[in-house]
């Protein structure tokens, strides 16, 4: 009952355009340019010699195309691309964030679109181990899942390409596909992926997010096809 | 060493006593309950987070109220002569510091968002499946803070009144005064959904300021208490009339030339001191007794009397210049 109420009220209320933007981003944007920052986050953005790829960049794509927004990348390191986002010289800024972003009070962050979890995984052709105490774990060297694994009672054996390593192997929960391995269920962490948008234009943020809610499939089909190793 | 009697309540008092704990109990639960639903919609507005801090320290003169009410039933010690009734003055100043400090730090924290022109972000929840924007889940939240909040204060003001307690007197104007903080927060989130972005730090300015201003002026009502100020009406609006009625009953008597009295509150009880000249020293001290049995007879709130037969009273003070709503003093 008062559920329903509630989504009755939001959707009447929605109606009369609340909440709305101080700054007017949503109207300037749909139907003319978005300009988005992008730093390389493989496998969220890839920056090639042509334009971004990768999953937040395909996403993105696809809600300029919803709003029929021209979209106009700005390439350049976390630092330059907040400090521009701050000033509202952009409207997004994408680089394969979480809701951890130490740049949060620069930013608005949005509702997590995917949450994904770092594990330890085993070759599918060998049995589940009890636990990952004493046993080798691969995991790709100077990355946070590293430091992660180096936390529990495994012993840790750095790589320079995950794809090479033989046994068992602490990675993205996506790659486990693409390395014939299975979740043994040992989480190291979990990661809540997010965008960024200028803080406090509530109407064009709220339109990200509810781009980003609708799509649980895509995105999950995007991940299939994008999050290689 | 002297100590003084146990205090007990009369009859009368002891139920509405008993009422106001009840009463008091139901406003912690209930405050408990409004607390959490505002924080789970909190968001990132600053007058909703003014709010919150408002609700959580409402929590403070309950919790003091409850804990006197038992702490001032402890009859008085060896090392306590005069009993535990200070206990609830102690209560109240830090209560009343710690909501004039609160205040300040809100009123600070929100000018600084408002000169620093800092938006509020708000964005899209997800309880149902269903996406809808935080901001509407504000308004109820704060609904539910301050209707029952303005119920209960309406039902603890007359006991407070009645018990002539402080704590639960500033306690009930408090919840009285709520719908106020609440009525600024739903502004404030309202704003943000206009895209009025400042609308909310200043709701959240005017909301802080509230809250300065009960904790300056409670901290004023309790300072004056720990230093022994002659009793004041509930209100702290005018004074009690109380000592004037014991000079008059005393002066009444045909043995009695002539008197002077000084009470001071000690937490919601009085004590008096009284000197006497007496007209001859015939009987004196039995005479001494009957009076002061009659005089406590006078006032429930009169905890302990004593009396000093003295050649002549000491020189009385004028009425306080500080205070031009004295009435004329005893």
């Amino acid at each position: 009952m008062t559920k329903k109420l509630a989504i009755v009220l939001a959707i009447t209320l929605a109606a009369c355009g609340i909440p709305r933007d101080p700054e007017g981003t949503l109207a300037r944007v749909s139907g003319g340019v978005m300009r988005v920052g992008v730093t390389e986050a493989p496998p969220w953005i890839e920056l090639g010699d042509a334009s971004p790829d990768g999953i937040e960049v395909r996403l993105v794509e696809r809600f300029a195309e919803q709003i029929d927004a021209e979209i106009e990348w700005a390439e350049g390191s976390e630092e330059e691309i907040f400090s521009a986002l701050k000033v509202r010289e952009l409207d997004l800024v994408i680089a394969g964030l979480t809701a951890e972003t130490p740049w949060s009070s620069e930013a608005s962050i949005t509702h997590p679109y995917l949450t994904t979890a770092a594990l330890v995984a085993v070759p599918d052709d060998t049995d589940e181990p009890e636990d990952i105490a004493e046993l080798e774990v691969g995991v790709e060297a100077n990355t946070e899942i590293a430091g992660l694994l180096r936390k529990t009672d495994a012993h840790v054996v750095e790589v320079d390409d995950i794809e090479d390593y033989e046994g068992p192997v602490a990675i993205d929960n996506f790659l486990t596909d693409d390395l014939d391995v299975v979740d043994t269920g040992v989480r190291l962490g979990e990661s809540d992926h997010v965008f960024a948008v200028p803080i406090g234009e509530n109407d064009w943020m709220t339109a990200v997010e509810r781009f980003l809610l609708e799509r649980p499939g895509e995105i999950e089909d995007l991940l299939d096809e994008l999050g290689g190793p | 060493m002297r100590t003084t009697r146990a205090f007990e309540l009369p009859p009368d008092k002891a139920k509405a006593n008993q009422r106001a704990i009840r009463l008091e109990w139901i406003t912690i639960g209930y405050l408990v309950s409004a607390i959490f639903f505002i924080y789970i919609t909190l968001g990132a507005s600053q007058a909703m987070k003014a709010a919150w801090i408002e609700d959580i320290l409402s929590l403070v003169p309950p919790i003091s109220f409850l804990v006197a009410s038992r702490v001032r039933h402890r009859p008085p010690s060896e090392r306590y002569p005069f009993g535990l009734h200070r206990a609830v003055s102690v209560g109240y100043l830090c209560a009343s510091l710690a909501l004039a400090a609160m205040g300040l730090f809100i009123l600070y924290d929100s000018v600084s968002k408002l000169a620093a022109f800092e938006h509020a972000p708000i964005g899209l929840v997800q309880p149902w499946g269903e996406p809808i924007w935080l901001g509407w889940f504000m308004i109820p939240a704060l609904v539910y803070s301050a209707v029952p909040a303005v119920v209960l204060g309406r039902v603890k003001l007359p006991l407070a009144r009645e018990l002539h307690d402080k704590v639960l007197y500033a306690d009930a104007k408090m919840n009285k005064a709520d719908w106020l903080t609440a009525v600024a927060a739903m502004v404030g989130v309202i704003g943000i959904g206009l895209g009025l972005w400042w609308l909310d730090s200043l709701a959240a300015i005017l909301i802080s300021l509230d809250i300065t201003h009960d904790g300056i002026k409670n901290l004023r009502t309790a300072t004056a208490d720990l230093m022994d100020e002659r009793p004041t009406l509930i209100d702290s609006s005018a004074l009690d009339p109380l000592p004037q009625r014991l000079r008059t009953e005393l002066r009444s008597l045909d043995w009695v030339r002539d008197a002077a009295v000084r009470v001071r509150e000690e937490g919601h009880v009085f004590f008096a001191d009284i000197q006497v000249v007496p007209t001859s020293t015939e009987d004196l001290t039995s005479r001494l007794a009957t009076v002061a049995r009659r005089l406590m007879d006078l006032d429930w709130r009169l905890h302990d009397v004593v009396i000093m037969p003295a050649e002549k009273v000491e020189e009385e003070r004028r009425a306080d210049p500080a205070r031009p709503d004295a009435r004329t003093s005893s």
